[in-house]
């Protein structure tokens, strides 16, 4: 767990970050959101304390982040920043192998792990731990910066725009991909993005910022319905609010007895892409199946839209 | 590079100086000029790589893909040039000059005159044989062994020619290589460069051509085929001392380069860390750069001379206005900028999200030093290194005139007693020192340049 209690950094008279406040929970995924000026990346790196901060302090599960000498803070956090800041001069394995090695690891369990996470993250290993990183593609090069923040196995994961280079395609790839292994470890991470669509696919909470100051820190859901102030509802687009509200909510939710013609949805899918179907097949209402294939129930557009409602 | 070390003069000093530093510039910094901006722009693709230079020379030359008007002989323009070389070479310039004592007028001996009529006609034969081989041969590897042959006959035949020139057991007369032969080694030694930049050889390939070119200048000493040139006469009558002032020179080349180094490795670091440091030390050796060599090894016997009289340890350790510490003091000033500003400019070069990451990580500010910064500065450093190497070996000779000694004893000899042979006993090991230093130093910034491209 995290806590972020008054922090604030300050340049001469210019406030940078003003008295941010916020608690991540154990195993869920906080992305701090905000226009460029923001305070975002300085907010992320006064956790690992990569700039000190002002005044406030940062707890992790308890412990007093300037209470840890520096470095020894930084072996337990892993970090990505956009552009990845992989080493030229050495091959993804010793990329990898950076931590651990700095953490003093024999090989054995070093190799073992960098093997482990090359495997984890779709690089074969016999083709890439040789490669040095101006052989990779773009999507590559990320997933080798995110397997050296994980290769260390930390409990809290920073990630500065990690996504910010990558085209859409492979972008939304490997927004999946961090979701998966996050949910598979259960690590802890602090994500900053200017993409609000990113935010609301990867945050179990999102922290919305300008100009310094923390605006708003709550559930995606609660920010679309009930956002603090005029800047987060501009923010969260307000043309988009009802979709994004429905793209939060699966099938499950709206399910309703009986049966449609057509060919089914699956209950685990949200709400936005039953509705996209629904417009798209010209029905009012469709058939809902479960994982095995058994039909459910159905859904139908009226149903869907009691859902994309504000609760004002 | 050299844009990036500002204001370097080359050229100090004497005239045989610059040869030093000149004779290795055609071959070696082209090709490096590329490389080493393929270190700022490491991804950006295969086309930087290699140099624009090479790219041009083969693409005018060969220009694939374009239809060819004549198609079975064409001429090779860079082959033509060289063979009208040879060809002036043969029919216009004497191959050797006579004279009656070392320090008498000479006069030219054509080729025909200089050797055994079937001598001359096979060393004829083989010379223009190289020479049709330029003009019309493009696989470099052909070209390259054309350039091979042609060096290995001329340089035995030059020997022998002294033999044959120098009348039968007169012991004054002197026979040297002239403008005849100078063109041919510069037409043959040019063909094999251009040859070899083509081949495009990797780091260990030049290290072993290299290696193969001193072993083959080696045995050809070693031979005696050349005991009867003028230029081994002197040699032979200061055998003991050449290799003295060779000790010399070498101890005042790299002894200021490796003091230059523990200094400006040092003082790089630090002028990179602080900003408002950088700009003053920078500037103070800019500066020192500009003084002409002969000044500062002049400036220097002031103050080293009150301090050998007046600090015996000073003068216990072997320092005094003249001789070998202010020429070593002036070497090592003369390093400084070179090693300093490649220094800032190497670290400067590494990208900030690796420095960023880095410290994220938790490296500590001596393990990114030792392990990110400067393993990918290297290159740029060792770059200013070869700077230093090739400038400190060309301008060690100048040292000769304090009393510092080194090769340039026997250059100043040479001229006070116009024995232009003994000149060249001077000379000539500067500048073959000076080209094999820029050679392995190249070969082994490639090597340093791990990661940053494709190495062979």
């Amino acid at each position: 767990m995290i806590e972020i209690e008054h922090l604030t950094k300050r340049y001469g008279a210019t406030t940078i970050v003003d008295d941010v406040s916020f608690r991540v929970d154990e195993g869920t995924i906080a992305v701090v959101v905000g226009t460029s000026g923001a305070g975002k990346s300085t907010l992320l790196r006064m956790i690992n304390r990569l700039i000190e901060p002002s005044a406030g302090r940062v707890l992790i599960d308890g412990q007093d982040t300037m209470s840890i000498p520096e470095d020894e803070l930084r072996h337990r956090i892993g970090y990505v920043i956009q552009g990845y800041g992989l080493f030229p001069h050495r091959n993804v394995a010793e990329n990898i192998a950076t931590v651990p090695r700095l953490l003093g690891w024999d090989k054995g369990r070093i190799a073992a792990r960098v093997d482990e996470l090359l495997d984890l993250f779709q690089l074969d290993p016999a083709e890439f731990a040789r490669k040095f990183p101006h052989e990779l593609s773009g999507g590559q090069q990320q997933r080798v910066g995110v397997a050296r923040a994980l290769a260390a196995k930390p409990a809290l994961l920073l990630m500065d725009e990690p996504f910010g280079a990558l085209d859409p395609v492979i972008r939304s790839k490997a927004q999946d991909d961090l979701l998966a292994i996050q949910r598979r470890f259960g690590t802890t991470i602090v994500l900053v993005t200017h993409d609000m669509n990113e935010a609301f696919q990867l945050g179990d909470k999102i922290a919305v910022m300008d100009r310094a100051r923390l605006l708003q820190y709550a559930t995606p859901a609660e920010l679309l319905t009930r956002p603090a102030e005029a800047f987060v509802e501009q923010l969260v687009g307000t043309a988009e609010r009802p979709f994004r509200l429905l793209s939060l909510v699966c099938v499950q939710e709206a399910l309703e007895p009986g049966g449609a013609e057509g060919e089914p949805i699956l209950v685990t899918d949200s709400l936005r892409d039953a509705l996209s179907r629904l417009i798209w097949m010209g029905r009012d209402v469709l058939p809902v199946a479960d994982a095995s294939g058994a039909l459910v129930g159905r859904v139908s557009v009226k149903g869907i839209m009691e859902h994309g409602r504000s609760f004002a | 590079m050299a844009g990036l070390v500002p204001a370097i003069p080359i050229m100090k000093g004497s005239a045989l100086h610059a040869i030093g530093i000149t004779g290795t510039r055609p071959v070696m910094t082209r090709q490096d000029e590329g490389e080493i901006d393929g270190t700022h722009t490491q991804d950006a693709g295969g086309a930087i790589k290699t140099g624009s230079f090479v790219n041009t020379i083969s693409s005018r030359t060969t220009a694939p893909g374009m239809p060819s008007l004549r198609p079975s002989l064409s001429l090779d323009r860079l082959g033509s040039v060289i063979a009208v070389l040879i060809g002036v070479a043969l029919f216009a310039s004497p191959f050797v000059i006579y004279r009656a004592n070392r320090i008498a007028a000479g006069e030219g001996r054509m080729l025909v005159d200089a050797l055994p009529p079937s001598g001359a006609i096979g060393v004829m034969i083989v010379t223009l044989g190289v020479a049709l081989c330029a003009a019309l041969l493009r696989a470099p590897l052909l070209r390259l062994a054309a350039a091979s042959i042609g060096l290995c006959v001329i340089f035995p035949a030059v020997g022998w020619s002294a033999g044959f020139v120098t009348p039968a057991g007169n012991t004054f007369a002197r026979v040297s290589p002239s403008l005849g032969f100078w063109l041919l080694t510069l037409s043959f030694a040019l063909l094999a460069a251009d040859a070899l930049t083509r081949l495009r050889l990797g780091p260990w390939a030049r290290l072993a051509a290299i290696a193969v070119a001193a072993g083959a200048i080696a045995l050809l000493l070693s031979s005696g085929a050349w005991d009867n040139l003028s230029l081994l006469k002197e040699y032979a009558n200061r055998q003991d001392t050449f290799w003295r002032e060779a000790r010399q020179h070498l101890w005042l080349a790299f002894g200021s380069m490796v003091a230059a180094c523990l200094v400006g490795l040092p003082l790089g670091i630090l002028a990179h860390r602080i900003r408002r440091l950088r700009t003053a030390i920078l500037q103070v050796l800019n500066i020192v750069q500009t003084i002409p060599s002969i000044a500062l090894f002049g400036i220097l016997i002031a103050p080293l001379g009150f301090l050998a009289t007046h600090v015996p340890l000073a003068a216990a350790l072997g320092i005094r206005g003249i001789g070998a510490a202010p020429a070593f003091i002036a070497l090592f000033l003369y390093s400084l900028l070179p090693v300093v500003a490649n220094t800032v400019t190497g670290l400067n070069q590494v990208p900030a999200t690796v420095t960023d990451a880095a410290r994220g990580m938790g490296l500590s500010a001596r393990q990114r030093l030792w392990q990110v910064e400067l393993p990918l500065a290297i290159p740029v450093i060792l770059a200013g290194i070869r700077i230093v190497l090739v400038q400190n070996l060309g301008l060690a000779t100048v040292a000769a005139l304090i009393g510092g000694g080194g090769f340039g004893t026997f250059v100043f000899q040479g001229i006070g007693q116009t024995a232009i042979d003994l000149v060249l006993l001077g000379a000539i090991p500067t500048v073959v020192l000076s080209f094999a230093a820029a050679i392995i130093l190249d070969a082994i910034i490639d090597l340093t340049r791990r990661g940053s491209y494709d190495r062979d």
